[in-house]
């Protein structure tokens, strides 16, 4: 079965370059462009991964994080943010994230993190 | 006085002459330019590497990256005034257009005061957004390579967006979301452009346009109206999906009428489809049209200055009687000419079509096809003379665009070549998938095999879908592949789609093959007979080999398939035009220091503007220190090998006596440079003997032809290096190479840096490129981070030990010797591996 990646970013671009690159991974992915439909949809669905942006209007990062944490307390999350400094770095690892990324983000090191945060060394189905 | 003399003067810095005081002063501040130079050059590799598409960036990544940028360049372009007390006051006037242009583009704001018609001869590079792709890339031609190109104008973005405002068609376009655009909304629009008023200023300067024009034609002339969309013919070839119009009478009202049909043409399911693809809606395009004196052809047709389905050292030429559209749209049979790329070009292979009608301009205007008259229809459309005037042309072009082509041509009654058309060429190469591994395919019935060319290779599965007409398109399944007597330009409708495209009869150089290699659909043409054998609705395996072999079998054979490649970082809008901003910073046009447009106003990027400061700075103090009272100070470095290089001793460089003109390499006491000739002279690295160059090694070269071999006097004009005991900038110029290295090398670690830069090369770009592989595969074994760009190289190192640094120092002074001469035995890409393991292997040799 594919592993399934959720990715939350208020830019579309890094949604859909996302989505590029870890699809051709074999991953399946959806992407949302604000916390709310992402909640929602955490409702119905379990993700293997999260990716989401820290810092965004309406439900932030941490929120997300916090609602996983409470559904899905062995889903993986991702935290990303353009406005990289320790107090944010330091605030998203107390709230227990996998990994942390300022932008922009090295594909191939987020590729990593997401395959360390599933326990697979290679492959993704 | 100038005002920079006044100051020094102030300062007590003096001028020249003045001994050493002055010097140190005088290097000082060149340390400082050379600082914001190298400061600039990082930011700038930074940059593309963000953007490279290794990483995920959002919007607000590129303006506070490019304000660091502009800082760095801004420091170096004031400091260089300064040390060359204002030589060069173009070069800031540079830095700022060039500037401009980025700032306008970070900030999307169109150009100011835009005119509405510009003749070919007026545009300029940057002017892209204004005149679309094609009007760019003909300017070119005409402007730079000076080829003959029709005359022309093209009628610029500004136009088509005041045509559209003064018809308040703007957001009628813009509401049109391409998904959900039917065929009756955008028939209506195109109904209104057609009956669209143009504004007084745009009537005025059409007429203006078309008056400059008659001047020069004197004859009943008429126009090609053609699209000219922005980026068409660079990034994305738009290859046949807007509308031509051709044979306009040079008249106001017929020009009106026509650049109306090509304005509608935009708004069509064909042109919206292959918008979709890229990302793009209708409302986002805002369409310059090119008005090109038409060609009263005899023959026409395209070149492609490589073989796309085979070797690089062959072009390919497509000819047949009259206008060339029906060459380009695939309708009709063509010749097929191979010829292969040399000196003097040799002609390969003619086949010969049966064209049994062509198409010709009619008097009244508008085009109509005529039956060939008896005799002409199994002659060939071109004389001997002909090809080989066209394949020259051909090859000087690519040389010019620095990359393989898709060349549009005409020849008049008269004789004469004209270049309608050039634009990038994709090969169709398979992207790194993978291909068939024959073994699966054992067992499977062969429907189909070793018919028709290749003109995009892969493997790929779907059921048969045999096309009838354009309208039953419509019915075709998502993932079918399609099949069809002839190739059309129509097909991009359904391409997104289409798993493969195979059509019984064809061209490897039509709009459709480049639309499939463009989407990456495996496509093979000129089957023959498949739509009789293969019958719709049945699932087959579609395999279009690497070595040009096709077999088409039954069912689908999921262990060949390629992967699926999904759409690229490409596809994607916002990436496209922040990576648009990267070729008004990154690549690297003034290489040559003694060619003529080495020249400030030449630049056309900020590595451009970069690289002027850095060779100047270096001129600058060479002549300071020659023209210096002590005379000692530039030096020739008296070596075993004749490689000419003089040094300028800025201090504690050079160990000798007074008044001597000559140094030894035991003299040699600065750091870098030791060690780097060290590397240099080391026994069996520089080879004496003459590696043979054919005269088809120099025709990729447009350049002046100076004996590649060891002649130590043709180069002491050129290689300098200026140092001090832990500091070397050095130019080097051999043959056609041009190599910077700029190296501070002391105990210090952390102040430890390298950067190198690599460009130029004889040879045709085939051997050019696989040199650059060869180099780039050497300096990332030392551990260097590298960038390439076409044929050039530009290397960082950083935080090295003094140690490493001398022994990476000696390694580059080998690997300049080796690579002297090694792009003429660089005959095909394994040779790449071979040499670059030899070298690291410490084998020199030159032998095959």
């Amino acid at each position: 079965m594919k592993h399934s990646i959720m990715v939350i970013d208020d830019e579309k671009i890094v949604g859909d370059m996302a989505r590029l690159s870890l699809e051709q991974d074999g991953f399946e992915v959806e992407t949302f462009l604000s916390g709310e439909p992402a909640l929602a949809r955490l409702q119905h669905k379990r993700f293997d991964v999260v990716v989401t942006d820290l810092k965004m209007r309406g439900i932030d990062g941490m929120e997300v994080l916090r609602t996983v944490r409470s559904l899905y307390p062995e889903t993986k999350v991702i935290m990303i943010t353009a406005f990289a400094n320790l107090d944010t770095a330091i605030e998203a690892l107390r709230g227990d994230v996998h990994d942390f990324f300022p932008k922009p983000i090295k594909i191939r090191e987020l590729k990593a993190s997401i395959r360390r945060a599933i326990g697979a060394d290679v492959a993704a189905t | 006085m100038k005002t920079a003399d006044i100051l020094r003067s102030f300062l007590g810095l003096g001028r020249r002459n003045n001994g050493r005081t002055d010097f140190s002063a005088l290097f000082s501040s060149f340390r400082d330019v050379l600082s914001s130079h190298n400061r600039a050059v990082e930011e700038i590799a930074d940059m593309a590497d963000k953007l490279s598409g290794d990483y995920i960036f959002d919007v607000n990544y590129i303006r506070p990256s490019y304000e660091h940028l502009r800082q760095a360049v801004s420091d170096a372009v004031k400091g260089f005034d300064a040390f060359t007390d204002d030589s060069y006051p173009q070069l800031s006037s540079a830095f700022y257009r060039i500037d401009n242009e980025i700032v306008r583009l970070i900030h999307d704001v169109p150009a100011a005061a835009a005119a509405l018609v510009v003749h070919l001869e007026d545009i300029t590079w940057d002017m892209e957004r204004l005149v679309g792709g094609k009007g760019l890339h003909l300017a070119e031609v005409k402007n730079g390579s000076g080829l003959s190109v029709p005359s022309g104008f093209a009628v610029t973005a500004k136009a088509y967006t005041d045509f559209m405002r003064h018809n308040r068609l703007d957001e009628a376009a813009a509401r049109l979301r391409s998904a959900a655009a039917t065929e009756e909304d955008l028939a209506a629009l195109r109904m209104m452009i057609l009956q669209g008023e143009f504004p007084h200023p745009l009537s005025d300067a059409l007429a203006a346009g078309l008056s400059r024009l008659r001047k020069g034609c004197g004859r009943p002339c008429f126009l090609a109206v053609r699209s000219s969309a922005v980026g068409e013919d660079s990034e994305f070839s738009f290859a046949g999906q807007f509308t031509s119009v051709l044979q306009v009478p040079a008249e106001t009202d017929q020009l009106k009428q026509a650049y109306r049909q090509v304005i509608a043409g935009i708004f069509t399911q064909k042109a919206v489809a292959y918008l979709e693809r890229l990302g793009l809606g209708p409302g986002d395009v805002r369409m310059p049209v090119c008005c090109l004196l038409m060609v009263d052809a005899r023959s026409s047709g395209v070149v492609y200055t490589s073989d796309p389905s085979g070797s690089a050292d062959a072009l390919v030429i497509s000819s047949s009687w009259g206008l060339g559209e029906p060459v380009v749209e695939g309708s009709v049979e063509t010749d097929h000419i191979v010829v292969r790329k040399a000196a003097v070009p040799q002609v390969v292979s003619r086949r010969i079509g049966r064209k049994s009608s062509f198409e010709k301009g009619a008097s009244s205007g508008g085009t109509e096809t005529v039956g060939t008259p008896a005799g002409m229809t199994d002659q060939l459309s071109l004389e001997d003379d002909e090809i080989i005037r066209l394949a020259k042309q051909a090859i000087s072009l690519e040389t010019y665009f620095r990359r393989p082509l898709d060349i549009e041509w005409a020849i008049d009654r008269s004789g004469r070549l004209f270049i309608l058309q050039a634009r990038p060429l994709r090969t169709g190469k398979n992207g790194g998938r993978k291909t068939a591994a024959a073994s699966a395919l054992q067992g499977f019935t062969i429907l189909m095999k070793d018919k028709g060319s290749v003109v995009q290779r892969g493997a790929a599965a779907g059921r048969v879908f045999v096309a009838k007409g354009p309208d039953s398109l419509d019915s075709f399944p998502r993932g079918g592949v399609l099949v069809a007597r002839h190739d059309s330009s129509e097909f991009v409708r359904v391409m997104p789609y289409a798993s493969a495209i195979i059509t019984d009869t064809g061209s490897a150089t039509s709009h459709m093959a480049a639309l499939c290699r463009e989407f990456r659909v495996p496509t093979v043409i000129n089957a023959g007979d498949a739509t009789r054998l293969l019958a719709s609705g049945g699932e087959v395996t579609v395999v279009a080999g690497d070595d040009g072999t096709v077999g088409v079998y039954e069912g689908i054979v999921r262990e060949v398939l390629d992967q699926p490649s999904g759409a690229s970082m490409e596809d994607l809008y916002e990436f496209r035009r922040q990576r648009y901003l990267l070729r008004y910073i990154s690549p690297l046009f003034l290489i040559d220091p003694l060619a003529d447009e080495f020249r400030p106003e030449r630049c056309r990027t900020l590595h451009d503007v970069l690289r002027f400061i850095h060779e100047k700075s270096v001129m600058h103090l060479v002549e300071r220190a020659r023209s210096g009272s002590r005379g000692r100070r530039a030096v020739q470095l008296s070596l075993p090998v004749p490689a000419g290089i003089m040094a300028v001793d800025m201090g504690g460089g050079l160990d000798i006596g007074e008044g001597r003109k000559k140094a030894s390499i035991g003299e040699v006491v600065s750091v870098p440079l030791r060690a780097l000739l060290e590397g240099l002279t080391l026994p069996g690295v520089w080879h004496a003997d003459m590696v043979s160059l054919t005269a088809h090694d120099f025709v990729g070269s447009m350049m002046r032809m100076p004996d590649i071999v060891n002649d130590a006097e043709n180069f002491t004009e050129n290689n300098f290096a200026v140092i001090t005991r832990e500091y070397m900038s050095l130019s080097l110029r051999f043959g056609y190479h041009f190599t910077v290295i700029d190296c501070y090398c002391s105990d210090l670690m952390r102040n430890n840096h390298l950067y190198f830069r690599f460009g130029g090369g004889a040879t045709d770009m085939a051997k050019r490129s696989r040199r650059v592989d060869l180099i780039s595969f050497i300096l990332k074994e030392f551990g260097f981070s590298v960038l390439v760009r076409g044929d050039l190289i530009t290397a960082r190192l950083a935080n090295v030990t003094r140690e490493d640094m001398e022994r990476i120092l000696d390694q580059l002074g080998r690997l300049l010797a080796y690579t002297r001469q090694l792009d003429a035995l660089l005959h095909d890409d394994s040779r790449v591996e071979l040499y670059a393991r030899r070298f690291l292997e410490g084998d020199y040799s030159l032998s095959k």
